[in-house]
């Protein structure tokens, strides 16, 4: 039996999601490619859609270190770039892929003069013209694209990107502000842009990217929609693996459409037809947060006891969709300003009915497990990210409190292997089921409908 | 006449129960060493000569903890925290939380009427937590580990660990006795910080009175008074508490299978 046979058995995949995978790759090796043609490269931040419209007008090819460093965990080479790190004295216990992506940097400017590393995996990312960070979610961010650029030798841009909480969210002119704040910085990081490149921004084509990324997100959002459905059609592994054409408009825009659209009928005719993601579906999961790269046969495991995972990491998810007049805004930056504000402002609304004012990182789960009827959720705190664990345990606390859903924490890590046991964490698979079952009973008995 | 067995192979101690129609018949707890595969099979041996059988006599045998695929013989696997729970609804029906400590880690379960598992936390990737420390400070005060409970009932000044790692407890404690610290005060310290991380995952998955403590560390009386007074509650203890996880595999083995999802008749 193939391997591909056996995963096949486990999860059922979807077809559509194989060309939407392949796209990663190829944002790599076009990166690298771009830089041999004279064409610049950016080493880019995840920027819920801020920066990324407005680099892809100036077609200019954007890597994400972070995600770059999920990429040397998965295929075993990250640990010679954190040993890097450590020599250069950065502590352990910061960001994995910081970490990571610093050794690489070391590596790459101190011992190579600026050339790509011959282990580095998909061609690695070549030096950039500049770096785009981004105030979203993470506070590790600022201090390690700083870092980066001195390495580099390249500028950084700092893309801000409010995050305000429930409460301050639906204060009088509270939007606006926001909206006023991001238009006038995309303002100038397109001004900062233009020097960089020595172009000018050509604004039609902004108008139409913008245009795109909303629709593709559109689409990307009905296809997770279609996933409420028993047994859920798609499985997480399918997620994650055909997230980055949305989240990092990796490659063609309007390929992408295409591609999301054809993954909406495939996921469609599955709901019609009852076919679910795992054959026989017993238990339905969210999985919080960052999923554990480098094991992602894991969730074959857990599929083969009945586990689908039909919901995940609010952190990837597209935007839901709240604001109807984003299209009719004339101004691109301003599109994009609300289109991005719908990340984090999609769930307010919800969370107000629902009297959860505080944790914005942590309400869409209690959103996830009402919606997707979930059984349990599975928790993944990582030794190396703050930004990605310190919620977790109020999740598991709310989950609890207001819908009887238990969780399941299995400690981990984003790029050191070590960390992740993965038979140690199959071995809570048994008891956690039981704990799911009983909590099915308890959930009837307080009315709750599933 | 059914005969069922539980083979539980933990880390540093392997332990078997024979039943007989759900009776306790006999039981044996050897040391794992470093060949479980071995120690399983002198288990085995040693459990169907007490009931005075032979092998073939045996109905099934079910096999748990950390070593459980060296059980070559056992019908199927079970996962130890389940098993626990079966063992300890079959000692004490009426307990709602079980704390079970082992040589590899400590573990809180909530418990239903019923005995299903409601809720469970494990300590994580660390000796401290686990009956490891006792042993670790046992072999640095040259103390038998049979010896470390009454040693620490001794104690009239507990030392507290300054650290919440068992690597530096080690050096912790080579200090505190190149310090002249009495042995009585250094296990006693060990026991306070080992009650407190059991406490810890006692309030982590909310604490439900009767509350039983089973395991290897339950046999340690003087950390048994430890938890007791850390959690404010007086904790039931079997009479045999290493053999409880063993004796749920055995309770288990002693019921059907559930096919998992896929593998049932169509």
């Amino acid at each position: 039996m193939t391997a591909q046979d056996k995963e096949k058995r486990a999860i059922n995949r979807l077809e559509s999601m194989r060309p939407l995978r392949a796209k990663v790759n190829e944002t790599y090796l076009k990166s690298v490619e771009a830089i041999q043609s004279g064409k610049p490269a950016v080493w880019g931040m995840l920027n819920f859609y801020y920066g990324d419209p407005i680099l892809k007008a100036m077609d200019i090819e954007v890597v994400y270190p972070e995600n770059y460093g999920a990429i040397a965990a998965a295929m075993g080479v990250a640990q010679q770039y954190l040993d890097r790190a450590d020599a250069e004295g950065f502590p352990t216990h910061l960001c994995g892929y910081s970490l990571t992506t610093l050794g690489y940097a070391s590596r790459m400017m101190k011992e190579l003069g600026g050339e790509i590393p011959p282990e580095a995996p998909l061609g690695g990312m070549p030096k950039p013209l500049f770096l785009m960070s981004s105030a979203a979610i993470c506070d590790a961010r600022y201090k390690w694209f700083q870092a980066l650029g001195r390495y580099m030798d390249a500028p950084v841009w700092t893309l801000e990107a409010p995050t305000p909480g429930v409460k301050e969210f639906f204060m009088e002119g509270y939007y606006d502000a926001m909206v006023t704040l991001g238009v006038k910085h995309l303002r100038d990081f397109v001004a900062f842009v233009e020097t960089m490149v020595g172009r000018k921004m050509d604004w039609d084509r902004l108008d139409r990217i913008t245009n795109l990324m909303i629709e593709v997100n559109r689409v990307w959002h009905e296809v997770n929609e279609l996933r409420k459905v028993k047994p859920c059609p798609m499985h997480s592994r399918d997620f994650w693996s055909a997230m980055p054409a949305a989240l990092f408009l990796a490659g063609d825009l309007e390929d992408s459409l295409r591609l999301y659209q054809d993954m909406y009928r495939e996921v469609k005719a599955r709901v019609d037809s009852g076919i679910g993601a795992v054959p026989e579906e017993k238990y339905r999961l969210v999985f919080a947060e960052l999923p554990p790269w480098h094991s992602l046969a894991f969730f074959d495991k857990l599929a083969e006891r009945g586990w689908s995972f039909v919901v995940e990491s609010f952190g990837y998810r597209p935007p839901i969709p709240i604001d109807p007049d984003v299209m009719a805004v004339s101004d691109p930056l301003e599109r994009i300003t609300r289109f991005s504000l719908q990340f984090f402002a999609g769930y307010y609304e919800d969370a107000r009915q629902q009297k959860v004012l505080g944790g914005a990182f942590a309400y869409p789960y209690l959103k996830y497990a009402r919606e997707w009827k979930c059984d349990g959720a599975m928790l993944h705190p990582l030794i190396s990210c703050r930004s990605a664990s310190t919620h977790l345990p109020y999740v598991a606390d709310m989950l609890m409190e207001k819908l009887k859903v238990p969780s399941l924490s299995i400690e981990g890590d984003i790029v050191d292997l070590r960390l992740f046991n993965t038979e140690d964490a199959l071995a809570r698979a048994e008891p956690f089921e039981e704990t799911m079952d009983h909590y099915r009973m308890v959930r009837q008995q307080e009315g709750l409908d599933w | 006449m059914n005969w069922f067995v539980g083979v539980d192979v933990g880390s540093a101690y392997s332990k078997g129960v024979i039943t007989k129609d759900s009776e306790l018949v006999g039981w044996h707890v050897i040391s794992s060493g470093a060949n479980y595969r071995a120690s399983a099979e002198v288990i085995r041996k040693e459990l169907v000569r007490q009931a005075g059988l032979s092998e073939d006599d045996l109905t099934g045998t079910v096999a748990t903890g950390v070593g459980a695929d060296n059980v070559y013989f056992a019908d199927r696997k079970a996962g130890d925290i389940v098993c626990t729970a079966r063992g300890i609804k079959n000692v004490f029906p009426q307990a709602r939380t079980v704390i079970d400590i082992g040589s590899q880690s400590t573990r809180a379960i909530r418990l239903s009427e019923e005995g299903m598992v409601t809720n469970f936390a494990f300590t994580e990737k660390c000796a401290a937590g686990s009956g490891r420390f006792i042993e670790v400070i046992a072999n640095v005060l040259r103390v038998d580990l049979s010896q470390f409970g009454p040693l620490s009932a001794r104690s009239d000044s507990p030392i507290t660990f300054s650290t919440g790692c068992a690597v530096f407890g080690e050096s912790e404690a080579i200090t505190r006795v190149s310090e002249g610290i009495r042995k009585e005060n250094i296990a006693a310290g060990v026991n306070r910080a080992l009650a407190s991380k059991a406490a810890s995952l006692v309030r982590r998955t909310g604490l439900e009175e009767p509350c039983a403590l089973c395991g290897g560390g339950a046999l340690n009386d003087a950390l048994v008074r430890t938890i007791e007074d850390e959690l404010g509650i007086n904790l039931l203890v079997p009479p045999q508490p290493q053999i409880v996880t063993a004796l749920g595999a055995a309770m288990i083995a002693a019921t059907p299978a559930t096919p998992a999802p896929g593998t049932g008749p169509k």
